[in-house]
C-alpha cells in the first residue's frame, strides 16, 4: 500500500476541508494560506445541541508537525472551554486524556479529530459541565 | 511492477535541467528540482518540487507541487500546479519524465487564461511587463 507523504496528505485534507465536511458542525482550514509547510490550522466546532455548548462556536488551533500523520497533531482551544481533556490555563488539549490522540493512527485526520472532540462535548459527563462566559478566549 | 524500472531510467538518464530522486524510505515519493528555462522570467532559478505516485499510478496521474515560492499564474500559493495532464488529460502512457518536462515548459509559457493563482493571472493580463518583473524578483529571492 502506497504511503501518502505528509504534504500530499495535508493537501488532500485541505481540499476536503475547503469543500466542507459532514453536516458543517466542524470545519478547518489553513491559518495562513501562504504557508507552504501547512503547519498551522484553524478548526471550528459548533457546540452540539441539547448540551451546555449549544449555539456556541469554538475556535481551535491545530499544529501538524513534520511527522504528521504518523504522529498526532497538537491541539489547543482558542475559545475558553471547560472540558476534562483541556488545560484550564492555556487551552491545550492533553493528548493522554483524549483517546483519538492517545491512540492516534494514520487513519486519523483533522476531520475525525474535530468530530471526536465534538462528540466528547456531548458525552453524558461533559454535556452539563459549567462553562466560562461565551466569547472569551484563552 | 513498472515503478522501479521507470525510476531507474529516470536516475540513469535524467532530462536536461531536471532531477528526480526517490526518498530512501518511500520509493513513490521524489525530491525534484527543475531549472528555470533560459529566456523566461524563471531563468537561473532552481525550483524544488515534490512528486508522489499514488496507489493508482499509472492509471492516475502523479501528484506534484512546488516547494519553492514562485510567481506564476498557473501555480498557486501552496505550490499547486494547474496543468491539464495532471488532471483530466492524464494518460497512463505518460511518465514522470513527461510530467516534469511539461512543468518545465509551463515555466516558459505562463497561461493567464487558465489561472490557478487569480491575482497573479490578473497581473499578467493587465501589465505583463510588470508581472514578469515580479516573477524575476521572486526567482532571485526564493530560487537561488
Amino acid at each position: 500500500m502506497a504511503k501518502v507523504p505528509r504534504n500530499f496528505r495535508l493537501l488532500e485534507e485541505l481540499e476536503k476541508g475547503e469543500k466542507g465536511i459532514g453536516d458543517g458542525s466542524c470545519s478547518y482550514g489553513l491559518e495562513d494560506g501562504d504557508d507552504l509547510l501547512m503547519t498551522k490550522w484553524t478548526g471550528t466546532i459548533i457546540g452540539p445541541g441539547h448540551t451546555v455548548h449549544e449555539n456556541r462556536i469554538y475556535s481551535l488551533q491545530i499544529t501538524c508537525g513534520e511527522n504528521y500523520p504518523d504522529k498526532p497533531p497538537e491541539v489547543k482551544f482558542i475559545s475558553r472551554v471547560n472540558l476534562p481533556f483541556v488545560n484550564g490555563l492555556n487551552g491545550k488539549v492533553d493528548p493522554s486524556k483524549l483517546p483519538i490522540l492517545a491512540n492516534w493512527t494514520r487513519n486519523g485526520t483533522l476531520e475525525t479529530l474535530l468530530t471526536e472532540i465534538r462528540r466528547e462535548m456531548a458525552s453524558s459527563y461533559n454535556r452539563k459541565l459549567p462553562q466560562p462566559p461565551e466569547g472569551t478566549t484563552f | 511492477m513498472s515503478l522501479p524500472k521507470e525510476t531507474e531510467r529516470l536516475l540513469a538518464d535524467p532530462a536536461p535541467g531536471i532531477t528526480a530522486v526517490p526518498h530512501d524510505d518511500n520509493l513513490r515519493y521524489f525530491n525534484v528540482t527543475i531549472q528555470g528555462p533560459d529566456g523566461c522570467a524563471f531563468q537561473g532559478g532552481t525550483f524544488k518540487l515534490e512528486l508522489f505516485l499514488p496507489e493508482e499510478y499509472p492509471m492516475s496521474p502523479p501528484k506534484v507541487r512546488f516547494l519553492t515560492k514562485i510567481y506564476h499564474p498557473n501555480i498557486d500559493k501552496l505550490g499547486r500546479i494547474c496543468l491539464d495532464i495532471l488532471k483530466d488529460k492524464w494518460s497512463p502512457a505518460l511518465q514522470i519524465r513527461t510530467v516534469l518536462l511539461s512543468i518545465q515548459a509551463l515555466l516558459s509559457a505562463p497561461n493567464p487564461d487558465d489561472p490557478l493563482a487569480t491575482d497573479v493571472a490578473k497581473h499578467y493580463k493587465e501589465n505583463e511587463k510588470d508581472a514578469i518583473r515580479v516573477s524575476k524578483e521572486w526567482t532571485e529571492k526564493f530560487a537561488k
